[in-house]
């Protein structure tokens, strides 16, 4: 049986094949962290493909003592930063900063029709547990969206790619001692936002 | 225990990463703290929240459109090497075929006397060597004109046979995909 280790290899030497396999095992994680990192389905699928398209470039700069979970997550991670740094500052040009301020239900309502477009895995045949959940959904975006981007990167592979401290910090090149106090900082600013909405606090 | 230091150690517990000991000793400090025991049920609030949020699926087009975008991308690639290839290898076979004819175009005798009587002397001298060299060619070309044209050849027939192992080796990269 073919693993892992051999498709990175397999595809090393060009084999587009075994990279294909590559990205079917890792479509969910890389899919996920952009999704959360940048909050919407359409940017995510973009995200995920170009993480795809630089690791197949990039598979020879691969150390193969690394995790390849870790090293793709690393690539995702940085690609999202750097979308979500441009974005601020394309998104936010002086002369419309009042109004963007004054706008935040049409954005959130833009970021909610995004969330329904998306398909979650624990789907649920009750309409109303449906949108309940949307709704969740969208809550959780607007509430990481208020994170600094790495500080999100670090909630995000912490809470839907279950990385541990050490993996945090490899992928986002930390130390696990800024990884620790990074998600202190981000958890209690997101504590902080949630507390004064009623819905979702307690 | 310092309030800062409680904080995060409740992160480090929410995270699995706190020892037995460190739990009892923040345990104590909770239970004397309002304002920590507050900020501790907001974090685990929060916690709540973010587990009870499930994983998205991707896409289902998301491996096919990564495939097709990089065959895409390696078609283009090949297809800039063969055409690269392809310039360099009909300029260099031109360069071979039309050399003695170049070779003869140097021979600026005919041209020079007009030039040095309207130019410096610098210019004409320049001439004057720029001749000698095109004649000194010239004579060389027509002594070699057999072999040349016998090269060109040969480069032709080279040519046209690394066209051919190329254009195979592309069927063949097709074939494997």
């Amino acid at each position: 049986m073919t693993n892992e280790a051999d498709w990175i290899r397999m595809a090393r030497a060009g084999d587009q094949s075994a990279f294909g396999r590559l990205v079917m095992a890792y479509q969910t994680p890389v899919y996920n962290l952009a999704y959360r990192m940048l909050g919407n389905a359409a940017e995510a699928e973009e995200a995920a493909q170009e993480t795809f398209l630089r690791a197949y470039t990039n598979l020879r700069s691969y150390d193969p003592q690394r995790r390849f979970r870790s090293w793709l997550l690393s690539i995702a991670s940085h690609y999202c930063i750097d979308r979500l740094r441009r974005r601020r500052i394309t998104w936010l040009p002086l002369e419309d900063e009042i109004a963007v301020a004054g706008d935040s239900t049409n954005r959130l309502s833009s970021s909610q029709s995004e969330v329904a477009k998306i398909s979650l895995t624990s789907g649920s045949p009750n309409p109303e547990a449906v949108v309940a959940e949307r709704e969740r959904e969208a809550y959780i975006q607007r509430l990481l969206a208020g994170l600094s981007p790495t500080d999100r990167a670090a909630i995000t592979l912490r809470y839907w790619n279950d990385c541990s401290y050490e993996e945090i910090a490899e992928t986002l090149n930390l130390t696990v001692s800024a990884v620790k106090s990074r998600l202190h900082r981000a958890r209690r600013a997101l504590a902080e936002t949630m507390e004064g909405e009623t819905d979702y606090a307690l | 225990m310092r309030c800062e230091q409680a904080g995060e150690m409740m992160s480090a517990w929410l995270d699995g990463r706190l020892d037995s000991a460190k739990i009892a000793l923040l345990e104590d400090h909770l239970a004397g703290c309002s304002a920590c025991q507050a900020e501790w049920r907001r974090l685990q609030a929060l916690d709540r929240l973010l587990i009870s949020a499930p994983m998205v699926r991707p896409p289902v087009r998301l491996r096919v459109q990564v495939m097709a975008r990089l065959s895409r991308r390696d078609q283009a690639r090949r297809a800039i090497i063969g055409s690269t290839a392809l310039a360099l290898g009909t300029v260099a076979l031109a360069l071979l075929v039309l050399a003695p004819a170049l070779l003869g175009l140097l021979d600026v005798t005919g041209v020079a006397p007009a030039l040095i009587s309207g130019g410096p002397a610098t210019v004409a001298q320049l001439l004057t060597f720029t001749g000698a060299m095109g004649r000194a060619l010239l004579v060389l070309a027509e002594r070699f004109a057999a072999p040349l044209a016998c090269l060109s050849l040969c480069s032709l027939a080279v040519a046209l046979a690394l066209n051919r192992l190329w254009v195979g080796a592309v069927r063949r990269v097709r074939a494997a995909h």
